[in-house]
């Protein structure tokens, strides 16, 4: 690997960025270009092996285990049986689980979206105060979601920080463990907004800031000026992060776990509850419910993927 | 400055007024309403990490005590740091590595293959980490791989998305005229290869080890299925407490022990940097 950058004289990449402007110049060099070529793609092949390797073996090894196990072909002990019962036995609460997942996913992915984009916007606007969000919002990023769902626990349970600041007011609303998963959405929009302002703010340009001043100076108050400007702009790096937000936050097991009610339950919870259950039968239901996490992950991102196409044709 | 802006800018009448009024209040308002919302669940965290005594209706804390940061000096808390510490190494170690080679791959082969090794990299970001550990814990098992290198195998593949995408966005950027104006100047290979091309890929690399640091440091689900109870860290330290009742405490102590490192290294590299970009 002693250059392991293509480029212009590094050896065999030479014709990597050339036009063949250089090579005209070298009588002979076209049966050695031919042979070059091959030299660098079974080098880039042997290059990507070390990284492909591993994520092809511990995805297929885990996507075939899942299927197998739901149907009982590789069960923890005994022969192996095939069987449906994992899937058709529990239609209805597999339903159920993915429904709760969805409303969760959807609700954070909005709300991650609108106060991301907030942070955003006054982070570009405000000089001094927008300096001190942009650092307390990055810190919130390395924070592993199991300790902020902890955190939100502290906050929002009953006789919690909030309720005692409100001076325990008798009608406070149960958000964690209540109805509506308030706790659980509120986590991750607190850390996911983080990561949406993260990435708007990395999607502008300074072209950006040459159109809102134009704007500006054709009378356009800050107001429109976001709503007219940084907003379009912004819909780019927003899908993107609303599909990484979604994906991300339909197949996350911490918070819902540590603060959402017992039933019903969210997809991950249900399948790691039914993994960990004495009962080694539940193990096929466990595998089917993770499988229906990870086709309705693959099916967000096709769609979302499939409607940014679409877009880009569009324009 | 201000004596331009007007002129510059033919604002209706009557509205101008308005904006130069309210505009600085409602962005100070907006700015502490936005520091509120980043520190309220850190608050509740920091308050009880001092409490000695806090019984409910009180909104401070009735007796203070650094008795809950004393247990971090317990032998099994210790233990716990120094697994999380050398899983979030592990895993930095191994992805980071993998990642440039991924990355390099995926630039330098043609079309359609390179686009494959991009898409093979970047698909452990579309499966929920809980399944890919649940799908794979039975052959972990019966393979016999020992807990801790089961854990560090499962998210070294979650890790690689980060990794190699920080590399293939700063190999996308890379400018080979630096090489070139190095190797002009008579630079031997290795010579550009420590003077031009560590130094250009830096940032990837120290964003990239980060980012794997942190998916071993602060993993759960892994680290509960994987290692079965064998491989105890911070963050099972910490759902331990948190799952139950009256261990404010200990929860508040050990969500600050996983918290500041990182933090530490952040505003050491990345804040200033970040902001820097912010007001660019």
């Amino acid at each position: 690997m002693n250059h392991p950058l293509p480029g212009p004289g590094t050896g065999p990449e030479d014709h990597q960025g050339d036009t063949g402007e250089s090579r005209s110049q070298r009588p002979g060099v076209d049966r050695d270009a031919g042979r070059e070529r091959g030299l660098v793609y079974r080098r880039s092949v042997l290059l990507a092996l070390p990284a492909v390797v591993p994520v092809v073996l511990v995805l297929g090894v885990s996507l075939v285990g899942a299927s197998a196990q739901s149907l009982g072909l590789m069960p923890f002990i005994g022969p192996p049986v095939l069987s449906t019962r994992g899937w058709a036995g529990s239609a209805g609460e597999l339903a159920k689980s993915a429904t709760v997942s969805a409303y969760i996913a959807a609700a954070s992915t909005v709300l991650s979206l609108v106060v991301g984009f907030a942070v955003a916007v006054y982070i570009l606007a405000a000089p001094r105060m927008g300096r001190l969000v942009a650092g307390l919002s990055a810190a919130t990023i390395p924070i592993p979601h199991l300790i902020g769902a902890g955190a939100m626990g502290l906050l929002l349970s009953d006789s919690g920080f909030l309720h005692r600041l409100l001076g325990m007011p008798a009608a406070f609303p149960a958000l964690v463990g209540g109805p509506w998963w308030i706790a659980v959405i509120s986590e991750y929009v607190w850390k996911e907004s983080a990561f949406v302002a993260l990435v708007v703010i990395g999607s502008m340009s300074r072209s950006m800031t040459g159109l809102c001043d134009s704007a500006a100076t054709l009378g356009a108050t800050a107001w429109q000026r976001i709503i007219h400007v940084v907003l379009p702009l912004s819909v780019p790096a927003l899908a993107v992060s609303a599909l990484i937000v979604f994906v991300y936050t339909f197949g996350a097991y911490e918070s819902p776990w540590l603060l959402g009610p017992t039933s019903p339950e969210p997809l991950p919870v249900r399948a790691v509850r039914l993994f960990g259950s004495v009962d080694l039968d539940a193990r096929p239901e466990a595998m089917a419910t993770a499988l229906v996490s990870v086709a309705a992950s693959a099916a967000a991102i096709l769609a979302g993927v499939g409607i940014l196409r679409a877009r880009r044709n569009v324009r | 400055m201000t004596a331009v802006l007007p002129a510059k800018r033919p604002v209706r009448p009557g509205t101008r007024d308005v904006s130069v009024q309210i505009r600085p209040v409602v962005r100070a308002g907006l700015g502490v309403l936005l520091v509120l919302w980043i520190l309220a669940p850190l608050l509740p965290v920091v308050l009880w990490s001092v409490a000695g005594v806090w019984r409910a209706p009180a909104v401070t804390p009735d007796t203070y005590s650094v008795n809950a940061f004393a247990s971090l000096g317990e032998r099994a808390t210790l233990r716990a740091g120094l697994a999380s510490l050398g899983l979030g190494v592990a895993v930095a170690v191994v992805a980071t590595p993998l990642g440039f080679l991924g990355a390099l791959a995926a630039q330098s082969l043609p079309g359609r293959r390179g686009r494959a090794v991009d898409l093979i990299l970047l698909a452990p970001l579309a499966i929920p980490p809980f399944a890919l550990v649940l799908g794979a814990n039975t052959t972990l098992l019966r393979l016999h791989v020992p807990a801790f290198a089961g854990v560090v195998l499962i998210l070294v593949v979650t890790a690689l998305p980060y990794t190699a995408f920080m590399y293939r966005s700063a190999l996308a950027a890379y400018e080979n005229q630096f090489e070139d104006v190095a190797r002009t100047l008579g630079a031997h290979p290795r010579q550009v290869i420590r003077h031009v091309r560590v130094p250009l890929l830096a940032t990837a690399t120290a964003r990239g080890f980060f980012l794997a640091f942190l998916v071993g440091w602060g993993d759960y689900v892994a680290t509960l299925l994987v290692g079965g109870g064998q491989l105890t860290t911070l963050p099972m330290l910490l759902g331990a407490a948190a799952s139950s009742t009256g261990n404010e405490q200990l929860t508040a102590v050990l969500s600050l022990s996983v918290i500041i490192p990182p933090v530490i290294i952040l505003a050491a590299f990345g804040i200033p940097a970040l902001t820097r970009k912010a007001v660019a």
